[in-house]
């Protein structure tokens, strides 16, 4: 377990008030694991900002039918999603879009939007790819 | 766009019809700071130490899993090999110690933890003795404890009286564990010049001029390289040595980038890339099959080994290119069990074990997860052990045996393990005997090619 500074300078402090004059290293130790139980858990510690932050890359495909851009679309907008390139195409009557979208500004992380597009695929009946930009970036460019 | 629509159907095509995925990321974690004098106070510095450090390991990678949507197969953790730190133990009290491995893996939620392992190529100190004879019985008695041995380098030569000591740990831990098949067996590595930093298991361990913890990763992907090879077309070689390695380069970045994503997240470094075709047993994930578009008839037909040292060469070097911490084993695997295609040329006889030996001269291991009749003699495994470990010493490589010998059955039989570990065919192993050689003991020298300063 990584301790900051903070929390070790709050673990002095209360070692400090519990202990005033007779300190042995028994009740330290006592004290000491104590405290270390009331702090936050290693899991609940953020991951990092990066998955609530950056470019996704977005694929979907399926059977050609009304209303899926506006589904998607509708589904981004309401994320604050900012859409930055969106290219699509027909092939015989499958249907295939890409879209580059921006989750940075959006109150949802990656995993949040995974999940809301995975019900909009259902719901559609086709499929639906979200991907952080850097895997691609890392595949097809130097 | 900045990416063309072209190459972002690529990447969801590796990803959603070929099978690509990341087969391993491995942990690497050190235990030479868990001995003490007390067996019960080592367990349990061994035990929090695993935790410490592993606790996290699978939520981690799922997270990037997630974020990058590639599949990562297995998370696992590799240790120091044991007979290093606790070389004061005897044989039960390093079942104990394989017990609570065991136990780490099992709370940390991975399959399998390796480096139950000795490295006694020039010579065996009395804790790596007790523990090679330890082995069938903590292999016998845990689950997900993985155990290699490296008994020859080509610096030091073939350590034969460990290669004879290995072959017996192999008969009795197929004996051990008959009633599964021999499965102990398959959790077994013998090595020669054993990678520190390979990621795979069941042969992983923490070398130990490795850090303290650090996160490799081993890449797969046969069946994005299969594609590739079928839509090439009919090319000339060298173009089809171009295909693979356009291929293996894009699958190794996306390999690293994921690798260093997880050691990201567990806050520790990131150690190497393993650019390895691995196979599994699901169908069109396979060596064979790469080896047969590439235009033999079959595994083992004339052409297969030129094949394969054409396939192994183009992954490393695409390998190189992509990646600046490539390590560990890198290049193709030719496990039988767990290849469709291995397994459909032993059965009809178009693959023997002799041409499989020719073939692991050219790959990145070596026989690996061969199934035998269980009647062979214990000479013969040492003697098939010592002439794998002659091709690496000599070729400067890593060679690796994984044998069978599975207790009860012969030829025509078949080992099954279901899973990863998939099912071997019994191969024919030759009745003519190398008993006198191997029993000579000693240690094969190092070859001239050692005298390299």
């Amino acid at each position: 377990m990584k301790l900051t500074e903070e929390q070790i300078r709050k673990l002095t402090i209360e070692a400090i008030n519990e202990l005033g004059e007779d300190a042995t290293p028994q009740k330290v130790k006592a004290i000491v694991t104590k405290a270390i139980e009331k702090f936050p858990a290693d899991d609940s510690r953020p991951l990092s900002n990066e998955l609530a932050e950056g470019r996704v890359i977005i694929t979907s495909f399926g059977l050609n039918e009304p209303g899926i851009v506006a589904a998607i679309t509708k589904s981004l907008s309401e994320a604050k999603c900012d859409i930055q390139d969106i290219s699509q195409k027909l092939m015989e009557e499958f249907f295939t879009m890409i879209m580059i979208v921006d989750i940075t500004n959006s109150p949802k992380d990656f995993k949040e939007l995974q999940q809301e597009l995975k019900d909009v695929a259902e719901k559609l009946n086709i499929k639906i790819y979200l991907q952080h930009e850097d895997v691609f970036r890392m595949m097809h460019r130097l | 766009m900045n990416y063309e629509f072209d190459e972002i159907l690529e990447t969801i095509k590796m990803t959603e019809i070929e099978h690509f995925d990341i087969r391993t990321v491995t942990l690497g974690i050190s235990l030479r700071d868990c001995a003490d004098r007390n067996l019960e106070i080592t367990k349990q510095k061994i035990y929090d130490k695993i935790l410490k450090y592993g606790r996290n390991h699978v939520k981690y990678a799922n997270e990037i899993e997630a974020r990058y949507g590639i599949a990562i197969a297995n998370k696992r953790v590799s240790i120091t090999p044991i007979s290093i730190p606790f070389d004061y133990l005897n044989a039960e009290e390093f079942v104990e110690i394989a017990k609570i491995l065991d136990k780490a893996a099992e709370d940390i939620g991975i399959d399998y933890i390796a480096g139950y392992s000795a490295l006694v190529q020039k010579g065996m100190t009395n804790g790596e003795r007790e523990l090679i004879n330890s082995i069938p019985y903590a292999l016998s008695q845990t689950k997900r404890v993985c155990s290699s041995v490296n008994t020859a380098s080509t610096k030091a030569g073939i350590n034969i009286d460990a290669v004879n000591m290995v072959a017996k740990a192999i008969k009795k831990t197929a004996e051990f564990t008959k009633d599964n098949d021999s499965i102990g067996c398959a959790k077994f590595v013998v090595f020669a010049n054993a990678a520190e930093d390979n990621p795979f298991v069941a042969g992983a361990f923490h070398g130990i001029t490795e850090p303290e913890v650090v996160l490799n990763v081993g890449i797969s992907g046969p069946g994005v390289v299969l594609d590739a090879i079928k839509s090439a077309g009919h090319v000339d070689l060298s173009e089809l040595a171009e295909v693979i390695k356009k291929t293996v380069f894009k699958i190794t970045r996306a390999g690293e980038l994921i690798g260093r994503g997880v050691a990201k997240l567990h806050g520790i470094p990131f150690g190497i890339v393993d650019v390895s075709l691995a196979p599994t047993p699901a169908e069109g994930d396979s060596i064979g099959d790469i080896l047969i578009a590439m235009g033999v008839e079959d595994v083992g037909a004339p052409g297969t080994t030129a094949a394969l040292a054409m396939l192994n060469d183009s992954v490393k070097k695409a390998g190189l290119m992509a990646s600046t911490a490539v390590g560990g084993l890198s290049g193709a695997f030719i496990p039988v069990s767990e290849d469709q295609a291995m397994i459909r040329a032993v059965e009809r006889g178009n693959l023997s074990l002799e041409k499989l030996e020719a073939m692991t001269a050219v790959c990145s291991v070596g026989l690996d997860m061969v199934a035998v009749p269980g009647d062979t003699s214990t000479e013969n495994i040492a003697g098939i052990i010592a002439d794998e470990c002659a091709i690496g010493v000599i070729n400067d490589k890593t060679t690796a045996v994984r044998i069978i010998p599975a207790y009860g059955k012969s030829v025509g039989d078949y080992v099954d393990y279901g899973g990863l570990l998939g099912r071997a065919p019994i191969m024919e192993v030759r009745k003519i005997s190398g008993a006198k050689f191997v029993n000579r003991g000693g240690r094969i020298p190092a070859p001239t090619r050692s005298l390299t300063n």
